[in-house]
């Protein structure tokens, strides 16, 4: 270990984040690697280890000869202060080599307010912030991820960014990046070539022409480079690499647990949910591969508990002979299953009493919305019985602990609909004083709001953030209708929203309003220990740019969005039929039931996805 | 009393693994390792893993000692190998054995402090030093959850039974045999008491290690 590392460590919080050597943490002889690669999660390690797709590229890459991928977080103000004085760049954690003499380094975007703490890992490492300052071959800063999907606020400091899922394109690069080293490409060769690549943007190589009103004229691509880009997909999920042998940390994160990822995409087609429409198609993996890789990575990690993850995990067709199938092993052997995002209008007393079997823990539905209408509008296909009838399946099985998500500020939300979210919560109440087994033990019913976040690529990508004002009026509103007794109420703060709102749907002018704002100290956004809105404020006016522009405004059908050169493999055409749609408080069946033609499907060769099998 | 004890040594990036973690890491160990251990009764069982007094984060240890009762006979020759295989690095199972001295026979523990000074050890201060822990009292404040006001007084002296201070170039080295319990003493204390009473000999850093563990007679204890 690093002497001067160890000098510090004493002095900071939780050490053991910044050290590496967990279990399985994955380590190679230097001389025996010829690319290396910095796998950078720009918030903290016990945020970063929780997230599967972290997981699963570490996997992918080391298993690559030559290739040596390593972790690298984000450290906490203390431990940054530290590095800072005592001139420790950013350094991976399996080798505590400095991170700027890697050849690449690529970021994971899940979250707009962590893209401060990419600019300011950037800058931790030693390497210059934007693009066009880097003129040599390594490194070559890369990203993916979710937020991807809009990379324009990010454009100018990232040389390229991959879209959709990983494992297979980050192979392609490396594989590019090695013959542009062995024949002695430049960097814009490289870029270029690398753009030829599908699910590669090149934002350099595109440029950017914008209205008198702000708004973006067009984009326009360079000579030989794709006018759009569609995301990767992996096809056959079945058979795609799963992490089974993954590091197991020394210290708690925040899943500390083995994660079994059922299938990717959604069937439900939630208009205002960018995850549904994002990772289209549905790919599931077979309950007989699940069985087996819930239980090698079980012994592998000795983790004793497992996760069925997935986008809506009770959507999964073989849900319970799968459990069946885990729990004949867990259950001997003190495993313990849980299930997030249950949806509650298939809750089953069987699956309930399988996963409580082992250890009981409180409930999590998302209704959404208080009132049908606006479910109906948003595409959330559960009704009030549906909610009702799990809960009283729920509370009768013994459960008391109920948490119940909702947004505020969707399209066409009235008043009447923001009541309909205590008359809601009263409801589940009194389901539980007429069902439950023990009305001695009390019930804790939690409601908690967000405020709505218009996301591209969704249908609902051309609304209007309704102002913080607004939010907080109907926040206000709801609190005066929430009664006592067992109902708690928690409501988002309404800055952090508005601000992911701006840059969720942002265009590249907002690199300046970004680079002002850390210049200005903004980093590790996502928490409030840091968050500071004034800032925030006071770099878009630096910048001479309005958040209202790009949080507040509704937008034209024909406007170009900034987005508009990356695809989902969902058109836009579907995307406005669904808004109109929800104008008109329709909903659009399933993708089991109906196929309504999204066009994700297209992304396959042979075009058909698990919805229609 | 627990049948089995594993004696193992902590180093190098494993320092930073707190006492807490340190059990966890353990008990998901043994599944790796596939060496079952009795699990605790109970509404909530979870294998039982006991390690007497606990490390402060970031010492090093050569000494470290934890109790659990392996299930199903395996032959203990074995068990070292494949623990130190299944664990994080920084952490080597060197011996696994059955039975051994209560925990309470435990009575010193053996330190070797290292001051290190980054323009050379200051003239003088391993003299002042070994003045200092040679005075017939030496009362320094301590931070107690117990006490009222926060804090308590201790005397230093009456817990430390051997001091060995050597100067190196850059460093001093303190050869300690402190109280293991009841009540114990962290040399944290000592140098903090250094710091605060031979400012002039005050380190720049300061490396903990635990060499052994001491019966009442000062023998090794296992």
């Amino acid at each position: 270990m690093n002497r001067t590392l160890e000098h510090i460590l004493p002095r900071v919080q939780k050490p053991a984040r910044y050290t590496g050597g967990e279990y399985n943490a994955v380590v190679k002889d230097r001389a025996q690697v010829d690319v290396r690669y910095a796998l950078c999660f720009p918030d903290t390690y016990e945020i970063g280890m929780s997230n599967l797709g972290i997981r699963i590229l570490y996997g992918v890459m080391n298993e690559m000869e030559g290739v040596w991928c390593e972790r690298v977080f984000a450290p906490w103000g203390d431990m940054e202060g530290e590095m800072r004085r005592a001139g420790i760049p950013l350094y991976g954690l399996e080798s505590g080599d400095a991170i700027a003499d890697f050849d690449l380094i690529g970021f994971s975007l899940g979250y707009e307010m962590a893209y401060s703490n990419v600019l300011n890992m950037l800058d931790l490492s030693g390497i210059p912030l934007r693009s066009e300052e880097r003129g040599a071959l390594a490194p070559i800063v890369v990203a993916g991820g979710t937020c991807a999907f809009n990379p324009e606020p990010l454009a100018p400091f990232v040389d390229l960014f991959l879209l959709g899922e990983g494992e297979d394109v980050s192979v392609e690069l490396i594989q590019l990046y090695r013959r542009a080293r062995e024949e002695c490409w430049d960097k814009e060769e490289f870029l270029r070539s690398a753009a030829g690549i599908p699910g590669i943007y090149v934002p350099s190589l595109y440029t950017v022409r914008y209205h008198e009103d702000g708004t973006v004229a067009a984009v326009t691509p360079q000579e030989g480079v794709p006018a759009a880009v569609a995301k990767r997909i992996v096809q056959d999920f079945d058979k795609s690499y799963f992490p089974v042998k993954t590091i197991v940390p020394s210290t708690e994160i925040v899943h500390d647990r083995v994660m079994l990822e059922l299938f990717r995409g959604c069937i439900r087609g939630c208009r205002f949910c960018q995850a549904g429409y994002a990772y289209r198609p549905v790919r599931a993996r077979s309950p007989r591969r699940l069985v087996e890789q819930g239980i090698e990575a079980c012994r592998d990690s000795g983790y004793q508990e497992m996760t069925l993850s997935s986008l809506s995990t009770s959507d999964y067709r073989a849900l319970e002979p799968l459990c069946d199938g885990l729990l004949e092993w867990c259950e001997p052997n003190r495993v313990s299953l849980s299930l997030p995002s249950l949806r509650a209008d298939n809750f089953s007393l069987g699956l309930m009493e399988r996963v409580q079997h082992v250890r009981k823990s409180g409930l999590t539905f998302a209704p959404e919305a208080g009132t049908q209408r606006l479910r109906d509008v948003i595409n959330k296909n559960v009704t009030e019985e549906e909610i009702l009838r799990s809960c009283r399946t729920a509370f009768s099985g013994g459960w008391s602990s109920v948490k119940l998500y909702f947004m505020l500020g969707l399209p066409t939300e009235t008043d009447e609909d923001v009541l309909g979210i205590a008359s809601l919560a009263e409801k589940v109440y009194q389901a539980w004083k007429q069902t439950t087994p023990n009305p001695k033990r009390g019930v804790s019913i939690t409601v908690s709001t967000a405020c709505f976040v218009p996301k591209p690529h969704t249908a609902f990508q051309w609304e209007a953030q309704v102002s913080m004002e607004e939010y907080q009026r109907r926040v206000k509103l709801l609190r005066e209708h929430m009664k006592g007794r067992s109902i708690r109420y928690n409501w988002h703060d309404a800055q952090t929203s508005r601000l992911e709102a701006v840059f969720s749907r942002g265009d590249r002018r907002l690199a300046a309003v970004l680079e002002e704002a850390w210049r200005q100290g903004a980093k590790f956004d996502a928490w409030n220990e840091y968050f500071d809105y004034d800032r925030w404020m006071a770099a878009f006016t630096a910048c001479g740019l309005d958040p209202d522009f790009y949080a507040g405004r509704t937008r034209a059908r024909e406007e170009v969005f900034p987005w508009s050169v990356t695809s989902t493999g969902v058109s836009a055409a579907f995307l406005w039929r669904e808004r109109e749609r929800a104008y008109k408080a329709e909903i659009t069946p399933d993708c089991r039931v109906q196929c309504t033609g999204c066009g994700a499907d297209k992304l396959y060769l042979g075009g058909k996805c698990d919805a229609e099998a | 009393m627990p049948r089995h004890r594993l004696a193992f040594s902590k180093a190098d990036t494993a320092k930073y693994i707190s006492h807490l973690d340190l059990m966890r890491t353990f008990q998901r160990a043994f599944l790796r390792s596939g060496l079952p251990i009795k699990h605790t009764e109970g509404f909530n069982p979870h294998a039982f893993v006991s390690i007497p007094l606990p490390l402060p984060v970031g010492h090093s240890s050569a000494c470290e000692v934890l109790e659990c009762e392996l299930l199903g006979n395996p032959d203990l020759a074995e068990v070292p190998g494949r623990m130190t295989a299944a664990l994080p690095a920084g952490i080597t199972v060197t011996r696994c054995y059955e039975g051994g001295r209560a925990v309470k026979q435990l009575q010193y523990v053996n330190y070797i402090v290292t001051l290190e000074y980054q323009a050379g050890a200051p003239f003088g201060a391993d003299t002042a030093i070994r003045d200092l822990l040679n005075r017939e009292s030496l009362t320094v404040v301590k931070r107690s959850k117990k006490a009222k006001s926060g804090q308590v007084e201790v005397d230093l002296i009456p817990l430390i039974a051997k001091v060995t201070v050597e100067e190196r170039r850059d460093c001093i080295i303190l050869d300690l045999v402190l109280r293991a319990q009841n009540p114990g003493l962290n040399p944290d204390l000592v140098v903090s008491a250094i710091r605060e009473r031979c400012p002039q000999a005050a380190p720049d850093y300061v490396c903990f290690h635990r060499r052994a563990v001491l019966d009442e007679q000062q023998q090794v204890w296992e």
